[in-house]
């Protein structure tokens, strides 16, 4: 394990931030943490990297002393420097001065591999949302840490700038392990090999994606019809392996105790109810539907 | 690009150290024109029948008149500018750049201590050698020695000035609180001083010292004052990067 917690607790006055939790995080594996707002993701990355004290517990990271990079959720600079200036700032603080030219390259190739190197002149003051976001990861790679901690990195974005950082942090999977905050669950889906979540201070759940999703999601088949949804609808409740039934985007969502059931029976059912039947087929447990199940 | 650069060029760049150099300058240029003229300037303006007389002004009131101006408003340029370089939490995501990257904030406020001392000693200079250069041409030459002596008096000073912001902004958030808490402090050292008659054992009593040296007092009566201020901007230092480094963000 590269991060790892144990009965972590921070308290502000009487509100628990974090209530024990147990972080792992695997060396290499990009860790989306994932959790509303005022869960507690925010406090537990400041911890990791230094910059709150808990109340009680341990953390452990394994990441040697300055192989950690953190990166805010809105990243800001002193206007006046240029984004080049801004990069041999962060290079320098993270790496020796004997390094000097191995860091001269280093700031050419990250700011070239995120789209700054025309930019690279201009004062960040000048830099749009997106540009000091990407500016902001570039600033945080550079030093090649070893632990990336990285607070909502595309929550605020349009969706060109949260795809760009999407794919930056993509790519950074097998040369460091990211510990990755967001409550948008597509982006942890899309980007994360492991997933905790936090809710009111409380870690629910980590482990895998699939882990998460396999047995958590109520199983169910989405059906669309053309026509006859109501007798439809009135038919299979009467059934004794269908657990619900509900109008979804002009069709059914049918909650059913086990797909095996619905499989055998269901193409029945709408048959006998005189439904014109456009499609049906099993609805995917998504991170959405297991995170609202988990935190609600 | 190291944490001394970042800062010059915060000096440089925002136009800060042009602002304490031209204030001092200001003052060391018109402190001893003042001085000179104030006498004729009144003589001109007063009322018809009266005659006001005003004694020959001496080199030692040009440095005078410089030295109580740039004592408040060179100060409070003085206070402004290292709360904007030593408030660096006022920012949180600036903050966060700078905290993450070095081993405690030891770097981070000896770098930013370090360049403002230096740019508001350099305007202390500046303003020391215009006020000098224009009594000398319109009062007379004041004494080489009172100059040199009282202004090193002066820098201490401003030493002393820029670790108290720092010790401050370790303690509150803000450049504007950082800035108004040190101003309060100076005025009531500079009022205790006066009142309790203990302004040579205090740090703002080294603030009047070029313009009392010049006048003939003894650079031996600020001896107290120079040691306490070198042992209170010890401490004021010490206890800023040991805050800083105690402060959640």
């Amino acid at each position: 394990m590269i991060a790892e917690t144990s009965a972590l607790v921070k308290r502000y006055g009487s509100h628990a931030a974090l209530d024990g939790v147990d972080l792992r995080v695997p060396a290499g594996s990009i860790y989306g943490l994932v959790g509303p707002n005022g869960a507690g993701k925010t406090t537990l990355l400041g911890i990791l990297c230094g910059l709150r004290r808990p109340s009680s517990g341990t953390v452990r990271l394994g990441a040697g002393p300055g192989r950690v990079a953190t990166l805010p959720d809105t990243p800001q600079f002193d206007p006046w420097l240029t984004g080049r200036e801004v990069m041999a700032l962060a290079a320098r603080l993270a790496r020796p001065p004997s390094e000097a030219t191995t860091r001269a390259a280093r700031i050419e190739s990250v700011l070239a591999e995120t789209g700054l190197a025309e930019a690279a002149d201009r004062r960040v003051g000048g830099y749009s949302r997106g540009m000091l976001q990407r500016l902001g990861l570039a600033a945080t790679v550079v030093g090649e840490p070893e632990l990336l901690l990285l607070d909502e990195p595309a929550s605020a974005l349009d969706p060109a700038g949260r795809r760009e950082v999407l794919d930056l942090i993509a790519r950074l999977r097998g040369r460091a392990t990211v510990i990755f905050s967001s409550h948008i669950l597509a982006d942890v889906q899309e980007v994360c090999d492991r997933i905790g979540i936090l809710r009111d201070g409380r870690l629910l759940f980590q482990g895998t994606l699939e882990e998460l999703l396999v047995g958590r999601a109520t199983p169910a088949y989405r059906v669309r019809l053309r026509s006859g949804a109501e007798p439809a609808a009135t038919l299979l409740r009467r059934q004794q392996w269908v657990t619900s039934v509900r109008a979804d985007d002009g069709g059914l969502l049918v909650g059913v105790r086990t797909l095996d059931e619905a499989q055998t029976h269901l193409a029945g059912v709408l048959a006998e109810a005189g439904a014109q039947v456009i499609s049906l087929g099993p609805q995917e447990a998504q991170l959405e539907d297991v995170f609202l199940e988990l935190t609600s | 690009m190291t944490l001394w650069r970042l800062e010059w060029l915060r000096l440089v760049r925002t136009r800060r150290l042009l602002a304490l150099l031209a204030v001092y300058a200001f003052f060391g240029l018109t402190g001893p024109l003042t001085a000179r003229y104030i006498g004729e300037i009144l003589r001109a303006a007063g009322t018809e029948g009266v005659r006001v007389e005003f004694p020959e002004p001496t080199p030692a009131d040009g440095i005078a008149q410089f030295v109580g101006n740039a004592s408040q408003i060179g100060l409070l340029v003085v206070v402004l500018v290292a709360a904007s370089a030593l408030a660096f939490d006022s920012r949180r995501e600036m903050a966060v750049f700078l905290r993450t990257r070095v081993a405690g904030v030891r770097r981070i406020v000896f770098a930013a201590y370090g360049t403002t001392v230096a740019g508001a000693v350099a305007a202390l200079l500046l303003g020391s050698a215009c006020a000098w250069y224009e009594t000398a041409v319109l009062l007379g030459s004041p004494p080489t020695g009172a100059m040199l002596v009282g202004t090193a008096y002066g820098a201490v000073f401003l030493a002393f000035a820029v670790a108290l912001v720092a010790l401050v902004a370790a303690l509150v958030r803000g450049v504007p609180a950082a800035a108004g808490v040190t101003l309060v402090l100076l005025l009531f050292t500079g009022v205790l001083g006066s009142v309790a008659r203990v302004d040579t054992w205090l740090p703002t009593g080294l603030l009047g010292a070029l313009g009392d040296l010049t006048a003939g007092g003894s650079a031996g009566d600020y001896l107290p004052g120079l040691a306490v201020t070198l042992l209170l901007t010890v401490l004021a230092l010490a206890a800023a990067v040991t805050l800083g480094d105690r402060r959640e963000i």
